[in-house]
């Protein structure tokens, strides 16, 4: 991959991971959902979970699940209004950069 | 390294973060493990690299908040300078008003992401060719060349300290010895007193100058056996835990230094 993945992209991906899910999700397969799409360290994912809890766009719960309890990450309103910013951010911006690599650019 | 030990050295290293971050990791990542399954350990282990690099990650992100280090890459980013960038403040949605059904999500899975930095809503990260080498962290550069200098001292650091070690016992053997020679010597030094003073009484009928003679000296010798008795105790009782609390005091210092830090 040489191109960056931005931290506000990589926002964007998780918050769309954790949105497919109605009842939450959870550390390891968001990790593993994420690297269906992207290359990401497994380390890479916890502070961006974080940040976005701290942030209200994501919420925390545990549930029992043989005998433990898992932490389980859920999309809140703000999140899921974030993520249709980003959404349309990123239309825009694809759209824009998708123009000028296949041509018919008029500046 | 297996789990336990990356999460106990985890532990360790989040040691300066606020209570309820390092709890909040540190179930993150057992429920990491837990999750992954036993038979994925080692991999989950290799990938994470090393607790002192999770530890950095946790730590810039919770340290500063400042917008300068808004780029990572997919491979090389893991360590420090994953950085805080704030939610796009403005929820206003600019010039679109159209809207995108759930095809969007599809719609730009299907562009490979042949994408680089984000444009955000606050416009604040920029584009960086290919930053690959963000700086490590002080604390994990420590942690490193501590644990070198631990590989490679041991080899004279062992020896040293086990010599060191034995000195300081041998030298501990020694003065009880000495000491408990004093006692010792004192006691029988008593006992040879009474002895003798009960010799004298016998010897009394026979030859009452021998008699009396042997009862003084037994006498005087009871009673240096006697003093010396008490005075070697006593001086043990005030020496020897001086010398106890001594050893202790200079054998502990090191360690008590290592666990301020």
């Amino acid at each position: 991959m040489v191109f960056n993945t931005g931290a506000a992209l990589l926002d964007a991906i998780v918050l769309a991971v954790v949105s497919r899910e109605k009842e939450g999700t959870y550390g390891y397969k968001i990790t593993q959902d994420v690297r269906t799409t992207i290359e990401v360290s497994e380390s890479t994912l916890y502070p961006v979970l974080r940040r976005l809890q701290k942030d209200e766009c994501l919420e925390v719960y545990d549930r029992q699940i043989d005998g433990r309890n898992r932490r389980y990450y859920k999309i809140t309103v703000k999140g899921t209004a974030q993520l249709d910013l980003y959404r349309v951010e990123w239309k825009n911006y694809s759209v824009k950069i998708n123009e000028l690599f296949e041509g018919g650019i008029t500046v | 390294m297996n789990r336990i030990e990356f999460m106990t050295e985890l532990a360790a290293l989040l040691q300066d973060v606020p209570v309820e971050e390092r709890r909040d990791a540190m179930k993150y990542y057992n429920d990491y493990f837990d999750d992954a399954g036993q038979e994925n350990e080692a991999q989950v282990v290799e990938e994470l690299e090393s607790p002192a690099k999770v530890a950095a990650t946790i730590k810039a992100d919770l340290g500063s908040t400042s917008k300068d280090h808004g780029e990572f890459t997919e491979k090389g980013y893991t360590d420090s300078r994953f950085e805080h960038r704030e939610m796009p403040a403005g929820r206003e949605q600019k010039e679109n008003s159209y809207h995108y059904g759930s095809s969007q999500e599809n719609d730009y899975r299907g562009h490979n992401y042949q994408n680089n930095s984000y444009q955000g809503g606050c416009g604040n990260e920029e584009y960086e060719g290919h930053g690959q080498t963000p700086p490590r962290t002080n604390s994990a550069l420590k942690i490193f060349l501590i644990i070198l200098l631990v590989i490679v001292g041991l080899p004279i650091i062992l020896p040293v300290s086990i010599a060191i070690i034995a000195v300081v016992f041998a030298g501990i053997v020694t003065l009880v010895a000495v000491f408990a020679s004093l006692v010792i010597v004192s006691v029988v030094v008593a006992f040879v007193g009474v002895c003798v003073f009960i010799a004298g009484l016998v010897s009394l009928v026979p030859e009452l100058a021998v008699g009396f003679a042997l009862i003084g000296t037994g006498i005087i010798l009871t009673v240096i056996g006697v003093v010396a008795t008490v005075a070697s105790v006593r001086l043990c009782i005030i020496v020897l835990p001086g010398i106890c609390r001594g050893c202790v005091w200079i054998l502990s210092r090191p360690f008590q230094r290592r666990a301020v830090v």
